[in-house]
């Protein structure tokens, strides 16, 4: 049965929503599900905009048909070629044999590399061309980087349409409701999209700030992406959220603690630590345990908070493996500008804290290492519980400063 | 061949020669004993036109060969080691980068004055923190319209400050690295250039070494010798040449020795012949010999080959390198076979032997130089993927709040309020003369405070701050207003407490070193460039007559409570600041490029800024053309 949605006048929402995907791209949980959205144009021409994940294609085939409701498909437009929004191309092109696909140079390339045989069936655009399929006029605009070389976003100057790709999508199903109005999205879909950008789009923070720029200056009435709630008000408060995601700026002063405890001792001391904290008045604190919070959400609140503590044990001379991963996660996403404390655990050879320090310093951007260091022997005991209140004092004091 | 000089280098020898033994040797002990540079000899050798051998009579030289010059370094440190290194210097090192890369102009202006021996020329490239490592140059020169403002400071600089004509290396460019480093001729006058220590060496008396100072100097731009970024080439370049004038002023100061020990052997007898005659002695000599005649081989070696215009950088860096060390081996020698008598003042073999040592350490010390004869033979070494980070100051990251708003007096209360804030209790205080080790706060006078009834001021400080007073190393050590054990550096005593007060310290490196582990460091002194503000957390630029009797009032809380135990204070936090220089991102695949990195890959050294990347240069990861590189906001 079909399932469609109407955007304005003349444009559909013919995506879908999947709930059994454990794993986005095969390494976020996304117990929320996540939805792929595409868009029927019906114009002189009909035009699509993106196709969907392999998973719901025949969802997809039948609100595509529905729509059409028997006219031929002209043109699909597709803005990003990762197989999560192009994989059913063929299906397309099987059913409506006459349609010519617009899209970058680069994506084009991609589907040839992808297995899809779009010989004679693509026209090519690049930044600043336009488009008239009737009384909508549609420019493309390149989005390189955002977050694949090839992605494009189009914009539909009669209507003031952004199709923006990946940019502002976010995980979670929309399970009917379609536009960002009709949730509550700063309730129950915020953290979804932080953590959508900060892991998937994270790394190029240059390159959606080169975005937001070129976006600025189009009269957008409508955020349509391939990902989440359709937007058609509130613009302020989302691009607020790219805006210091993109330049790595916390959203809140606050405390991220992260720590990895192997028999509750360097646990004990983080509860140490939050505790004396809030008596201080900063309870704006998020603890995590590594060992059992995919790094996915951690990445989400390091970009969060502006202020994070590590907390690690030492195994095997070295720092432990899963706050390793954690510190790896962060380098490869860019993430910098943040102010950080260490406490170091170990029972005969301490070693995380110098390493995790040696990381930042060395491998990551503008992060700023708090001088006050907890150094923990096995456990947290009378001889350096003062370290703890020192650190406290360095994090109000840091946080005073800023 | 028959490794011959020619007839006319050894007339010129003659000549050389005896200009030394009649003018030089003379005075040559009284020199070394007073640190007394010998204007008048240097004039007369002038006279001779002497001052610029190697250069075309066009320009005032004498259109002699390299060899001759060599020969007449090498007579005139026979004689007297810190005699031929002021030649050396002159010749090799402060004209012959005017020489090479000068413009017509400046040749006219500079080299011909310079080779007619009217002034004299030096070269200031060392830095506290730039020794064998150009790389690290912190003077720094900026551009304002037609001239360059120059800034910073050069240590032991040979010939200062007695020279007329400074060739001096300084960064346009400071994330460049070496590539960011250009030359610039500058004159002895000009405002804002000073001089600073004349250091008390342990040879090489005669010649005159002193401290250079910029401070705002500016700096024509048609000073700019030849084009910005070139300075590490030219500097390179013309110690490539200078190392022929080292390894020659060791031959000579070796041959020297070894002619007097030869003398003596003869003429000291026991067991009822000369020493010369006992096999230990003579066979001292044979290898003495042996060795002076394998060191003047490499070096007039070399000498020819840089005269007709032959690859000669791993020849001459050889040449410096042996000859130097041969050189310590033959005074050493030298003086043993003299005894007892050797080890007296006075005698020339006790001068050779001080004046050798610093012939393997400058103009590359001896370390360098085999690294530059087996960059030649081996091959240069790749570069590691990842260059070092820039150094933060040597006492780490600090505040480097400078008080500049208001009068001194409001200054003062600026200071003294951040103080207090920073947790400071002014109620409270040590003793004066608490070990600075042991104490918890402590104020130290460097040579900014003058005359010795200035430590007046020092002391007032010392009670209303309740402090132990300290000093730089020339305060105790030269001027000997405090005992030697109270000044502080990293060959002296070291401060870890919470506060020092650096009073008149300019910041040499080795003080710096003795207060890292200060947590607050205030900087009183009138140089606003004195490398101690950018090591400070806390300054004021200003005259310490009058800052110190304001600083002395302000914190004035009458007789001081004893201190408790010493808690140590915690270190400031300092935010880090993103680098200076722009990156960017290839839209084609989100690589950075890092100019402190390069592309070693395609052989693009650490240092090249982005725009000065190959226009043909492509993204090393996904090949994208450098034009679709974004640069990052």
């Amino acid at each position: 049965m079909y399932c469609v949605r109407k955007v304005v006048d003349d444009l559909y929402w013919v995506g879908g929503n999947d709930h059994r995907l454990a794993l986005f791209e095969n390494i976020h949980p996304i117990p929320r599900g996540v939805s792929y959205n595409s868009y029927l144009l019906l114009d002189e021409k009909t035009v699509l905009f993106d196709t969907v994940d392999w998973s719901i294609c025949r969802q997809f085939l039948e609100n595509v048909e529905h729509v059409l409701d028997g006219r031929d498909l002209d043109y699909l437009v597709i803005n990003h070629m990762e197989p999560d929004h192009g994989a059913s191309i063929e299906e397309i092109l099987l059913r409506y044999p006459n349609v010519t696909i617009i899209s970058t140079e680069k994506s084009i390339m991609l589907m040839h590399q992808f297995g899809f045989d779009v010989d004679d069936k693509t026209m090519t655009v690049k930044e600043g061309d336009s488009f008239r399929f009737g009384k909508h006029n549609i420019v493309f605009v390149e989005a390189p980087m955002v977050h694949w070389p090839e992605a494009m976003v189009s914009f539909d100057t009669t209507d003031g349409i952004l199709f923006s790709a990946d940019a502002f999508g976010s995980f979670g199903a929309l399970d009917g409701k379609l536009f960002n109005d009709e949730v509550n999205f700063d309730r129950d879909w915020i953290d979804d999209a932080r953590r959508y950008y900060t892991n998937i789009v994270g790394k190029y923070g240059p390159h959606v700030q080169a975005l937001l720029k070129k976006a600025s200056t189009l009269d957008i009435h409508y955020i349509c992406p391939l990902h989440g709630p359709v937007w058609r008000n509130d613009f302020g408060y989302l691009l607020d959220k790219y805006d210091k995601w993109s330049r790595y700026e916390p959203e809140t002063c606050g405390v991220m603690i992260a720590y990895a405890s192997m028999y509750g001792n360097t646990e004990s001391a983080v509860q140490v630590l939050a505790a004396k904290l809030a008596e201080k008045g900063m309870t704006n604190i998020a603890l995590y345990d590594v060992s059992n919070t995919h790094v996915s959400y951690l990445i989400s609140e390091t970009f969060k908070y502006s202020h994070i503590v590590l907390a690690s044990v030492t195994y095997n001379l070295g720092i432990y493996p899963v706050m390793h991963d954690y510190l790896m996660h962060m380098k490869a996403l860019n993430l910098q500008k943040r102010t950080v404390g260490i406490i170091e655990n170990g029972s005969w050879a301490p070693k995380s804290g110098s390493l995790m320090k040696e990381f930042l310093d060395e491998e990551m951007k503008q992060m700023s290492i708090l001088n006050s260091e907890v150094n923990m022997i096995s456990a947290l005991n009378d001889n350096n519980a003062n370290e703890v209140d020192n650190l406290v004092e360095s994090i109000l004091d840091s946080m005073k400063e800023a | 061949m028959l490794f011959q000089t020619t007839k006319k280098q050894e007339d010129l020898r003659k000549k050389v020669r005896e200009f030394a033994e009649s003018e030089v040797k003379p005075i040559a002990f009284l020199l070394d004993k007073e640190n007394e540079f010998p204007s008048e000899a240097i004039a007369k050798f002038a006279d001779m036109g002497m001052m610029g051998l190697p250069y075309p009579k066009e320009y005032g030289g004498a259109g002699a060969d390299v060899l001759s010059y060599a020969i007449a370094v090498e007579e005139l440190s026979r004689v007297d080691g810190g005699t031929g290194v002021i030649l050396s210097a002159h010749v090799s090192l402060g004209s012959y980068p005017i020489f090479a890369f000068g413009n017509e102009e400046q040749k006219q202006k500079y080299l011909t004055p310079l080779a007619k021996g009217e002034k004299l020329g030096a070269f200031g490239l060392t830095e506290p923190n730039a020794g064998s490592d150009a790389g690290g140059t912190e003077t720094t020169a900026v551009l304002e319209g037609d001239h360059y403002i120059l800034n910073g400071g050069k240590i032991f600089i040979t010939n200062a400050p007695v020279a007329d004509t400074y060739v001096v290396f300084a960064s346009t460019n400071p994330d460049a690295g070496t590539h960011g480093i250009s030359a610039f001729i500058v004159e002895k006058g000009w405002e804002g250039f000073t001089f600073g220590d004349h250091y008390d060496k342990m040879g090489i008396r005669s010649s005159s070494t002193a401290e250079l100072i910029f401070n705002n100097v500016k700096v024509p731009k048609e000073n700019l010798l030849g084009k910005e970024g070139q300075g590490f080439k030219i500097a390179m370049a013309t110690l490539d040449g200078g190392r022929i004038g080292i390894a020659a002023q060791a031959l000579g100061i070796a041959q020297g020795a070894y002619e007097h020990a030869l003398e003596y052997a003869k003429e000291r007898i026991q067991f009822g012949k000369p020493i010369a005659q006992q096999q230990a002695i003579s066979f001292k000599l044979a290898d003495m010999a042996t060795k002076l005649r394998c060191a003047r081989f490499l070096v007039y070696s070399a000498a020819e080959l840089k005269e007709a215009h032959e690859p000669y950088g791993m020849e001459s860096a050889m040449a410096k390198q042996y000859t130097s060390d041969i050189c310590l081996e033959v005074v050493n020698d030298a003086l043993q076979i003299f005894g007892g008598s050797g080890y007296l003042k006075g005698m020339e073999v006790e001068r050779a032997y001080r004046d050798a040592k610093i012939c393997t350490i400058y103009e590359g010390t001896n370390e360098i130089q085999r690294v530059v004869i087996a960059s030649h033979i081996i091959g240069k070494m790749k570069k590691d993927g990842k260059a070092k980070r820039k150094k933060t100051s040597i006492t780490g990251e600090r505040k480097k709040m400078i008080f500049r708003d208001g009068t001194p007096k409001e200054q003062v209360a600026k200071l003294v309020e951040a103080l207090k804030k920073d947790g400071y209790d002014f109620s409270v205080g040590i003793a004066m003369d608490t070990p600075i080790v042991d104490a918890e706060r402590v104020i130290s006078a460097g040579k900014g405070i003058g005359a010795k009834e200035n430590m007046k001021l020092i002391e007032e400080a010392a009670k209303a701050l309740g402090a132990a007073i300290g000093s730089s190393r020339p305060v105790a050590e030269t001027l000997k207003y405090v005992p030697l054990n109270r000044y502080v550096g990293m060959s002296g005593q070291k401060f870890s407490g919470n506060l020092y007060v650096a009073c008149g310290i300019s910041g040499a490196g080795q003080h710096l070193k003795g207060i890292k582990d200060a947590t607050t460091i205030v900087a009183i002194n009138n140089n606003p460039n004195a490398p101690i503000f950018k090591n400070a957390d806390y300054g004021i630029v200003g005259d310490l007559m009058e800052i110190l009797p304001l600083l002395a009032e302000a914190l004035d809380t009458g007789v001081k409570q004893p201190a408790p135990p010493m808690k140590k204070m915690k270190r400031p936090f300092i935010k880090k600041e993103g680098p200076s220089y722009k990156r960017y991102i290839c839209s084609g695949c989100g690589y950075e490029y890092d100019m402190e990195i390069g592309d070693p890959a395609s052989d693009v050294p650490a240092g090249t800024t982005f725009d000065k990347l190959p226009e043909e240069w492509i993204c090393p990861e996904c090949g994208e053309e450098k034009e679709n590189f974004i640069e990052i906001e």
